[in-house]
């Protein structure tokens, strides 16, 4: 039977299954459950900066400033000297998982700003984390930012939080950048230790009856897979980071086609929010019998088969690619 | 906070924090209930305990707050019982309901210390402001009382107290007077754990703890005994009583010799030889003892007599205390007693110092007067102490007397001579105006405590609100100097004025107390050279007359700048400190960031870095503004109130409004409390940044703006279209077209632009958008300043058109927002969640609605003073409402409805024996029930008429009577109103009882989960998971279910309902239960800023708290058993949204989640165990078919 086990930002996985970024982990025997189905890693429910200093300003509008503003009453809630408000329960999560569970515990840091992320990557290391999953969320809306600048910005977070922990950083991006490649070595030299593609960020719908914004998240789908094969495909073998997908891994073949590309470690959310931990013991059975079948004795050895720099085509993963397939595209519908 | 537990010896804090910190050391039960403004007391000890902070012997006392301070003394008393260190805090009605144990504790001679923050009873009217009254009640109960005066003695004084009563084994009542004490912040030695260890006696807890109920040594207490023995018993306890004044003198020796601050039982100050001296108790004696030391200064041989143990009263030290030159003696009450021969300190002296003569210890009785001051907080300011012994002067002084009123009735009061000043020079005063939202009185009590640890200097903060619960008013009164501050009376003449939100500019004469040459800081949207400007020309004229310099900021740009939105407090404060020089600039910032990171780094780095950044930019912005020589402002067209209003709101409501009522003479006011209704339309506060704005074009006529209106500040109104002839351009309407019973009707919304709060509730839930660009509704906040004279215009306009008659009203759910309401702009927190029921009623029922209001949040706003937001419609009826107290609410309305029913019975007698002089169709048709509709009401009321009519001509006994009492055949809607702690806790049992009779009373019960207006201590309708004082950690029982046990008496209709979310239902619950002959009950869910999110989404959380099953939906009608159906009709949907879901929005519950995530999860699941099991309960009991006739039982 070929062996699952390999090395992940420097940290041995008994198998390339990673609890990503969810509520997966916020349950204690949900992630037991989930362990003992065979995942190698775990990723927490990340910390947001927005939702944090959101809170924080929530609080000081609605708790801080009811307080003496009345003749009867000092405030209208307890004095909150006890309830801080910020990652402190993430943080305290954190050491509860870490304490549970024997395996790679990655905690999540979702921000855009550098500065006081670098604080709470210092708790988390000293609550247990053995890696930081830094999530680069930015939903730009103004017209003064280029994107070099946001790059330099981004960049400059990784750098703040690889020099302030000694736990390797993992930096997980969005598929919109114009030259991926040379930002990841950029992150590269920054000091981070892997990438992660892609992140799924907030992709707000409309709802046409009421005129609303939805702000629904759905679900991934496996046919979110193949644009985290193309970017683990140009990654692999060509910088020196541990790359793991995520997006789109629904089962056992899928985590195989990730793996061929590049992935070191593949992260699943949707397919175990669904399918809880039985879910996870079939995409293992599945990766282990597809690895025997196509012989390959590891899943190490299987790592980059299909990456540009092996591929018997590497065109296949460059633009001519995608012409040919826009051009072999017919509409199913001609209309009327 | 300051850390006051931990043997600091100087600390900045009220009188509140220092008593609550050494009852706290010394007390292992703490048993209470909130009250004002001994509350926080209460909740300093909980706080404590919360955080496991030891008591002086090691362990955390355990806090519980009792369901009434009736149930506080009783439990207070089995503690005692049971050998442990108890205490108890409260005040006003809170010890008047604990007297009946009070006489029990000191029966039985227990060591226990109660501190109360004395504070007016509700007479004529509720106060929540400080005099004797309460205290005074309760001095026949055997208790020894011990006043403060001060913060600084209410600290000492506490120790005193519980160290004597443990040694003397008589109860204290430790008081000191509320607001002006209680919540007046001083520099003062704290006493550290070593001094209250000193100074209480190991043996005498020992001997306490012995004398405890223990099965080993079994005794029996509280026996029942007869005329052979009482009386006797009763006396053996006078050596005690006896004894306590030398036991509480050897106390205050003791803690002389422990902290160098000497107490006697009666303090003296003034002149060595004075002739004419003032005998008082409390915070007055402060102001006393500065004018006497200043007169007698000056020669004067005038003194003061500090009664300090005011029971046991000793005779003989009262005397020992007195200067052998007095020749007369005016003895100061701050409470009244009607009717007795003088008010009690007066008796007392009085009759000491007759004893005294009589014994020959007093060589000759010197001329005794009494006089009564500062009731309900009323100033005590040193010209009235001057008046007081200025009348001493005179041959003949009044014997009765009143100080600090204008009398013109019984004519009592003394006259003033208001130039009189006793604070020395070296005394910075300042003032400062500001929004109870902006943040002012927070920043204030941090610069005192600034200036207090960091210079030498004493300091004093007084803080004064207003009566509204949205966009309050706050002044405060900071002073510091070198010597110790006795000014306990608000600053008349300020070195510095700082106003802190321009409307302020025009609504209140805010310079009134700037001294010449003040300095003075406004806050003022506008550049340096515009600033002069834009003032008022009264402020303009009193800044050249006074010489003051002029300083402004625009602090909403620099916290908007900053992320801080409305909160300029820091801002402020660093102008404060730069102006005023009392730090040097950069020492007083660096503390100012300090406090800011003590205050909120709790909050997270963010909030920090935001006032930091804000602090820093503040003094970059500060101008000073040339003052020139004369006002060029034109003269103010404002008028408090219009020219047409009444004659009373031309008199009286106008002076209130301006901040004068002070002046108003005793003639102004009704003997009885008894007050118009109708006023707040008068209040033009002018508070909302912005308003919302009708767009018609949209408009799809829903009403739901009008429905949810906290204020009633939107009206959604149909009428005839003639009646728009002349309309202002600015008055807009449209045809009705959404009710087809209302065809041929115009139908407008409007704005009511002076009394709109801003909160926004109405946009949040106006269904109609632009379909081309749906930001724009159908209405939409526009910003107040462009619109406001516009709308004032529009609103006018719409005042005088005529209503429809309410007949032609459907009443449907959207149609129930035309009703006229007679409930509007009143004074409730924006966004409140109450008030829409209450319009609502007033909507259905008003013009035959009978209010019993319990007190709280809707007596508050209700009937708080200056207005009144009961109103009438235009045939002049309206709501009769009345406030009696908190725990007799549902007792007071039932009483309501006794004394109507036997009204209407003394009528239909009248009738009966007249009735063959009446014509027989009208007396048939008055024997009738008058019938529910309006309709029916408007047919009754002109069969009325007719009575009347016909009465008028008759001659026989009795029919002028009868056309008295003639309303009684029409209907009278008889509502119980109140919140959760009196429903669920305080005023249970009475509910309960008056649910169990059979009489038409309809309670409706605004439950919030907390006791809002005392500032959010848990009730027993708290949710499970909720944080609430006394409930820090979230609550872990169920919340009561007071429809299921009024369900069980079968007779009762019961509802709950969410007004926000599902209005149909409410009105259909509204309606049912007021047309039910028997007990009703309506639960309605309530919104409030305790629940801590943002009130503007509450329509959409409490739709979120009827998916979750938080909050149930249903309907109890007795009478479907008659129809042989299920009585229970359970109206919401099964549960859809997860419990966690709900809970996450509300600070109330997130705080649990941020302590302690797995309690979070652990208090989620109860939750959801506690809604399954409730929903399951009433989904079988709505399948439930009770046989016919129990129905009838009843």
């Amino acid at each position: 039977m070929a062996e699952l086990a390999t090395t992940w930002l420097g940290l041995e996985l008994t198998s390339p299954f990673v609890i990503g970024a969810s509520p997966l982990a916020d349950d204690l025997d949900g992630l037991r459950a989930l362990v003992d189905a065979g995942a190698g890693a775990v990723v927490l429910h990340s910390v947001f900066e927005e939702q944090i200093l959101a809170e924080q300003l929530a609080v000081h509008h609605f708790v801080d400033s009811r307080i003496d503003t009345d003749a009867e009453a000092r405030s209208f809630l307890p004095e909150s000297a006890t309830f801080p408000v910020g990652a402190d329960p993430t943080l305290a999560h954190l050491e509860r998982v870490r304490a549970a569970v024997d395996l790679p515990v990655v905690a999540s840091l979702n921000g855009v700003t550098p500065g006081g992320w670098t604080d709470i990557a210092t708790r988390m290391e000293a609550a247990g984390a053995d890696a930081i999953e830094l999530n680069l969320y930015d939903l730009v809306t103004g017209f003064d930012e280029t994107a070099a600048d946001i790059e330099d910005r981004q960049h400059d977070v990784v750098s703040a939080v690889v020099a302030a922990v000694d736990l390797p950083v993992t930096v997980k991006l969005s598929p919109f950048y114009t030259a991926l490649p040379a930002f990841v070595r950029r992150l590269e030299q920054a000091g981070a230790a892997g990438v992660a593609v892609f992140n799924r960020f907030y992709q707000p719908d409309v709802d046409p009856d009421t005129l609303d914004v939805d702000r629904h998240l759905h679900l991934s789908t496996p046919a979110e897979l193949p644009l985290r094969l193309h970017a683990l495909a140009l990654l692999h073998g060509r910088v020196g980071l541990s790359l793991a997908a995520t997006g789109g891994v629904h089962s056992g073949r899928d985590a195989a086609k990730a793996v061929l590309c590049g992935a070191t470690a593949v992260q699943v959310v949707s397919a175990l929010l669904v399918g809880g931990a039985p879910q996870l013991t079939r995409m293992r059975a599945d990766l282990v019998e597809w690895l025997d079948e196509m012989g390959y004795r590891s899943v190490d050895e299987a790592r980059g088969a299909m990456a540009l720099d092996n591929v018997a085509d590497p065109h296949a993963w460059e633009r001519v690619n995608y012409t040919r397939l826009i051009q072999g595209w017919r509409p199913r519908s001609t209309g009327t | 906070m300051t850390d006051v537990l931990t043997a600091g010896t100087v600390a900045t804090i009220d009188a509140n924090e220092a008593v609550a910190s050494v009852a706290y050391r010394l007390s292992e039960v703490i048993a209470i209930y909130p009250i004002t403004p001994a509350s926080p007391m209460a909740e300093h000890a909980d706080e404590w305990a919360v955080t496991d902070r030891p008591n002086l012997w090691g362990s955390v006392p355990d806090v519980i707050e009792m369901q009434s301070e009736g149930g506080a003394a009783g439990a207070v008393h089995g503690a005692l019982q049971a050998g442990a260190l108890t205490t108890t805090f409260t005040a006003s009605q809170g010890l008047l309901l604990m007297i009946p144990n009070l006489f029990k504790i000191a029966g039985e001679l227990n060591a226990f210390c109660l501190h109360v923050a004395a504070r007016s009873v509700a007479t004529h009217a509720l106060s929540i402001f400080g005099d004797h009254s309460d205290v005074m009640a309760a001095r026949g109960t055997g208790f020894a009382m011990l006043a403060s005066g001060s913060p600084q003695e209410a600290s000492d004084l506490a120790a005193v107290a519980h160290a004597a009563t443990l040694r003397s084994r008589v109860p204290f009542l430790h008081f000191f007077d509320g607001f002006r004490t209680s919540h007046e912040i001083q520099k003062i030695s704290t006493l550290d754990d070593a001094v209250l260890a000193a100074l209480v006696d190991d043996a005498d807890i020992a001997a306490h703890r012995a004398r405890s109920l223990s099965p080993d040594r079994p005794v029996v207490r509280g026996t029942a005994q007869n005329p052979d023995t009482f009386f006797q018993a009763r006396e053996a306890a006078n050596p005690f009583h006896d004894a306590c004044p030398a036991v509480v003198e050897a106390t205050m020796e003791r803690f002389a010799e422990l902290t160098g601050r000497h107490y006697r039982l009666f303090d003296y100050v003034g002149h060595a030889e004075a002739e004419r001296v003032i005998v008082m108790m409390g915070s007055g004696a402060e102001c006393a003892h500065e004018a006497v030391e200043h007169l007698a200064a000056q020669g004067e041989r005038v003194g003061l007599v500090k009664v300090r143990l005011y029971r046991p009263f000793s005779m003989e030290r009262l005397v020992d205390a007195l200067p052998p030159t007095v020749r007369s003696v005016a003895v100061l009450d701050r409470t009244k007693e009607p009717g007795s021969t003088g008010d009690p300190l007066l008796l007392d002296v009085t009759a000491a110092l007759v004893d005294a003569l009589g014994r020959g210890t007093l060589a000759a009785l010197p001329r005794i007067v009494g006089g009564r001051y500062g009731l309900s907080s009323k100033e005590f300011s040193p010209p009235m102490v001057k008046a007081v012994l200025d009348e001493l002067t005179g041959d003949v002084p009044r014997s009765r007397f009143t100080v600090g009123i204008t009398d013109d009735v019984t004519h009592l009061s003394l006259p003033l001579d208001d130039d009189f000043t006793t604070e020395p020079d070296s005394v910075h005063r300042a003032v400062f105006f500001g929004l109870g939202s902006d943040g002012t009185v927070s920043s204030n009590k941090a610069s005192i405590k600034i200036i207090g640890e960091h210079t030498p200097q004493s300091c004093q903060g007084y803080f004064v609100y207003d009566s509204k619960k949205s966009g309050a008013v706050t002044v405060s009164h900071l002073r510091f100097g070198p010597e110790p501050i006795r000014s306990t009376y608000e600053i008349r003449s300020a070195g510095f004025v700082a106003v802190h939100d321009p409307g302020l500019l025009d609504r209140l004469d805010v310079l009134e107390r700037a001294a010449p040459g003040a300095t003075v800081l406004l806050n003022l949207a506008a550049a340096p050279d515009e600033v002069w400007d834009r003032l008022p020309r009264r402020v303009q004229e009193t800044l050249v007359a006074k010489g003051c310099r002029l300083f402004a900021i625009d602090a909403d740009a620099v916290a908007d700048r900053y992320g801080l939105g409305r909160r300029i407090n820091t801002i402020m404060q660093t102008c404060f400190f730069a102006l005023t020089a009392v730090l040097p600039v950069d020492v007083a910032i660096d503390e100012i960031k300090a406090s800011v990171v003590s205050t909120w780094g709790r909050r997270g780095p963010e909030i920090v870095r935001r006032n930091v950044e804000a602090i820093d930019a503040a003094l970059a912005e500060l101008h000073e503004i040339t003052v020139p020589a004369a006002a060029s402002a034109p003269p103010s067209t404002r008028l408090t109130v219009p020219d047409d209003a009444p004659d009373f709101v031309q008199r009286v409501t106008r002076l209130m409004l301006d901040g004068h009522g002070d002046r108003l003479p005793v003639s102004a006011f009704p003997p009885d409390g008894t007050w118009p209704t109708g006023t707040s339309r008068f209040e033009k506060r002018a508070i909302a940044s912005e308003i919302p704005i009708w767009e018609p074009d949209l408009c799809v006529q829903c009403n739901r703006c009008s429905m949810i209106c906290p204020h009633t500040a939107i009206i959604t109104k149909v009428f005839e279209p003639e009646h728009q002839d002349g309309a202002p351009a600015s008055f807009r309407s449209q045809p009705e077209t959404y009710t087809h019973e209302l065809e041929g009707l115009a139908y407008t919304v409007q704005v009511a632009p002076d009394d709109c709060t801003g909160c926004g509730l109405c946009v949040e839930v106006c269904p109609a958008k632009d379909r081309t660009r749906p930001k724009r509704k159908a209405i939409n906040l526009q910003p107040a300043d462009e619109h406001r004279d516009r709308e004032r215009t529009a609103f006018e306009f719409l005042r005088q058109i005529p209503d429809v008659p309410r007949t032609r009203i459907p009443r449907g759910s959207r149609t129930l927002a035309l009703l006229p309401a007679t409930f509007e702009f009143s004074g409730a927190c924006a966004g409140c969640g109450e008030t829409p029921y209450i319009r609502a009623l007033t909507q259905l029922f008003g013009d035959h609605l009978v209010i019993a209001n319990a007190t709280g949040c809707s007596s508050i706003y209700g009937a708080n003073l200056p207005t009144t937001p009961y109103t009438t419609g235009a045939d002049g009826r309206g709501p009769a409402w009345s406030n009696s107290l908190f725990e007799d609410n549902a007792e007071f309305g039932f009483g309501l409805r006794l004394g109507l029913d036997a009204t209407a019975r003394r009528a239909r007698s009248l009738l009966d024996d007249l009735a063959p002089h009446l014509p027989a169709a009208l007396v048939a048709e008055l024997g009738e029930p008058c019938g529910h509709d309006d309709e029916q009401l408007t047919r009754r009321r002109q069969v009325v008429a007719e009575l009347r009519d016909h009465c008028s001509r008759m001659t026989e006994p009795g029919a002028v009577a009868l056309a008295d009492l003639a309303d009684a055949f029409t209907n009278r809607s008889v509502w119980a109103i109140g919140g959760d702690g009196w429903a669920y806790d305080i005023g249970y049992g009475g509910l309960d009882h008056v649910l169990a009779s059979n009489r038409d009373v309809n309670v409706l019960v605004l439950d919030t989960e907390v006791y809002s207006n005392t500032g959010g201590q848990q009730s027993k309708a708290t949710p499970l998971g909720a944080v609430a004082k006394f409930a820090s950690a979230g609550k872990e029982t169920r919340k009561k279910d007071l429809g299921l046990l009024a369900m069980s008496y079968g007779h009762v209709y019961v509802a709950s309902v969410a007004m926000q979310a599902r209005n149909r239902h409410t009105l259909q619950a509204l309606l049912e239960a007021e047309s039910y002959p028997g007990p009703s009950l309506v639960i309605a869910h309530s919104p409030c800023i305790a629940h801590g999110y943002d009130l503007v989404h509450a329509p959409a959380q409490q739709a979120r708290a009827i998916a979750s099953g938080a909050w149930p939906l249903y309907r109890y009608d007795p009478r479907r058993v008659a129809a042989g159906e299920p009585p229970l009709v359970v109206d919401a949907d099964p549960v859809s949204l997860p419990m966690r879901e709900y809970m996450e929005q509300e600070a109330r519950f997130r705080m649990v989640e941020m302590r302690d995530p797995d309690r979070f999860t652990t208090l989620v699941r109860a939750a959801e165990h506690a809604v399954r099991d409730r929903h399951a309960l009433y989904e079988q009991l709505a399948q439930i078919r009770l046989p016919e006739q129990e129905a009838h039982d009843g």
